[in-house]
């Protein structure tokens, strides 16, 4: 894979950049008293943790590290290369991915040991969310990176995701305190899915619906990089 | 080596990037070594380099860094090292990109361009902010390529770079073709020119402009014939053609003409 060139220097860059690397690798830790304190039994911590990394180590780093390529030209140099578009955001995307990838296992292995959660019974639903869910937010950083027109930009620009991630999918509070009305069209979010089916490695719950939405969701974000993304800086 | 010329905004750029296979011609066909650029992206890209106007490299990678991702993203790189002597860079290797300056961050591009060792290469301003000794080095290093048989596109605001390299060459004005040919044939459609300061109030035996120099500009088809008739008055009637200046119309001049009478 000729992508994985581009994957190396990405990472050597991620190592190099002090708040992708505070974002990625310490705001989780600093936000796990506060999941700790909505539900301080194993799963539902683990589960958050895992979706905190997609959401600050893909999500948000991606949204960055999108912007910044573009801004640098870096986008355009590599598309008269013999790299193809999609391989283009591949490599860029994987250090974000294989970080985020080794938080998350880490975080499992961690939180499990201590809290002494079982192991997950139905593994593959475990693998689909985390597969889903990274998938999603590469795509939906893709697309949020067409909106941003500097890194800094992309505080505010990703800020609707992750508010209506964070608020709405049940990290910082749980879903059932909310109306049933409201909880039921907070489902349709992109993260809600992937904790539904984390979730389901574990214990019984709903697995097609989330299935469903979060495939929807794939097929959306593929629509809107194709539509929008952008290779050259705006002008 | 074929030159694209024109005028700011004549749509060089955009014409290239068809040819590049970056976007797809809104009419008609672009044939690249036979190939689509387009459509058949993955048979052509292979054989070609594009050093594009304005490309990018990550600030925080060095040199060697930024070279090595971009080989390893081709079929069959030349060595890293090599790329970086031909454009006399391998002393800047270890260097962050961010802290070279504008000429090096140019050959660097160059440098990437020749990495894949293309067939076809792109030049889209390649000396653009380059001192002189580094154009003239990167004008051998253009000269040696050629003389391997490597084909160059070359889009570039000097015009003299383009006399000195190009086999062949187009002039663009506003997205149009306006001149094509050798450097010789779109040259010598235009006029030479002799000029000279005349001592005062003297009658020429030739039409002249007259600048408010005093300086006056005599333009000819027959440059030898005409020179040669103004330079037999002068001796017969002694008289003394001072900062005599005869020259061929250049590139230049070409340019300029047409620039102005498109407009």
């Amino acid at each position: 894979m000729k992508a994985v060139a581009v994957g190396q220097a990405e990472l050597k860059l991620f190592w190099r950049n002090r708040t992708a690397l505070f974002n990625s690798l310490l705001l989780p830790l600093l936000l796990a008293p506060v999941l700790y304190s909505v539900d301080a039994d194993g799963v539902p911590l683990v589960v958050g943790l895992i979706g905190f990394a997609l959401l600050m180590a893909v999500y948000y780093n991606l949204v960055t590290t999108f912007v910044a390529r573009r801004e640098e030209l870096v986008l355009k140099r590599l598309r008269v290369g013999e790299l193809t578009d999609p391989e283009i955001l591949a490599g860029a995307a994987l250090p974000s991915v294989v970080v985020a990838l080794g938080q998350m296992v880490l975080y499992t292995v961690v939180v499990g040991v201590i809290t002494g959660v079982a192991l997950p019974t139905r593994p593959w639903f475990l693998l689909l969310g985390v597969l889903g869910g990274v998938a999603v937010f590469v795509l939906l950083a893709a697309a949020s990176s067409a909106f941003t027109r500097t890194v800094e930009m992309a505080q505010v620009t990703s800020l609707p995701v992750l508010m209506a991630c964070m608020l709405g999918s049940g990290l910082i509070f749980p879903l059932s305190v909310l109306p049933e009305v409201l909880a039921s069209v907070l489902e349709y979010l992109p993260l809600t899915p992937v904790l539904e089916l984390l979730r389901a490695g574990w214990v019984d719950g709903p697995v097609l619906k989330p299935l469903i939405v979060l495939a929807v969701w794939i097929v959306l974000g593929t629509y809107a990089v194709q539509r929008w993304f952008r290779w050259d800086p705006r002008r | 080596m074929f030159a694209l010329l024109g005028t700011n905004g004549a749509g060089k750029t955009s014409t290239v990037e068809v040819v590049e296979g970056l976007s797809r011609p809104a009419e008609g066909s672009v044939r690249v070594l036979g190939h689509d650029p387009f459509a058949e992206r993955k048979l052509v890209r292979p054989r070609m380099g594009v050093m594009l106007q304005e490309g990018g490299f990550p600030p925080d990678l060095t040199v060697s860094e930024a070279a090595r991702m971009w080989a390893g993203t081709l079929t069959s790189p030349r060595p890293v090292d090599e790329a970086l002597s031909l454009v006399d860079l391998a002393h800047r290797a270890a260097v962050r990109v961010k802290q070279l300056s504008g000429g090096e961050r140019r050959r660097l591009d160059l440098a990437l361009a020749l990495l894949g060792k293309p067939e076809v290469l792109f030049l889209d301003e390649p000396t653009t902010g380059l001192d002189p000794e580094s154009r003239r080095n990167t004008w051998e290093l253009i000269r040696a390529l050629l003389r391997e048989g490597v084909t160059v596109l070359l889009t570039t605001h000097y015009l003299e770079e383009a006399q000195a390299l190009a086999d062949r060459l187009a002039i663009m004005h506003r997205g149009r073709i306006v001149a094509q040919g050798t450097v010789s044939e779109v040259v010598d459609a235009y006029p030479s020119r002799i000029s000279f300061v005349p001592p005062e109030g003297i009658a020429l035996p030739v039409v002249a402009e007259v600048e408010s120099s005093g300086r006056v500009t005599v333009r000819t088809n027959e440059l030898q014939s005409t020179l040669h008739g103004l330079l037999v008055w002068a001796q017969h009637n002694n008289v003394e053609l001072s900062g005599l200046d005869a020259r061929s119309a250049s590139l230049e001049e070409a340019f300029l003409a047409i620039a102005e009478e498109a407009a």
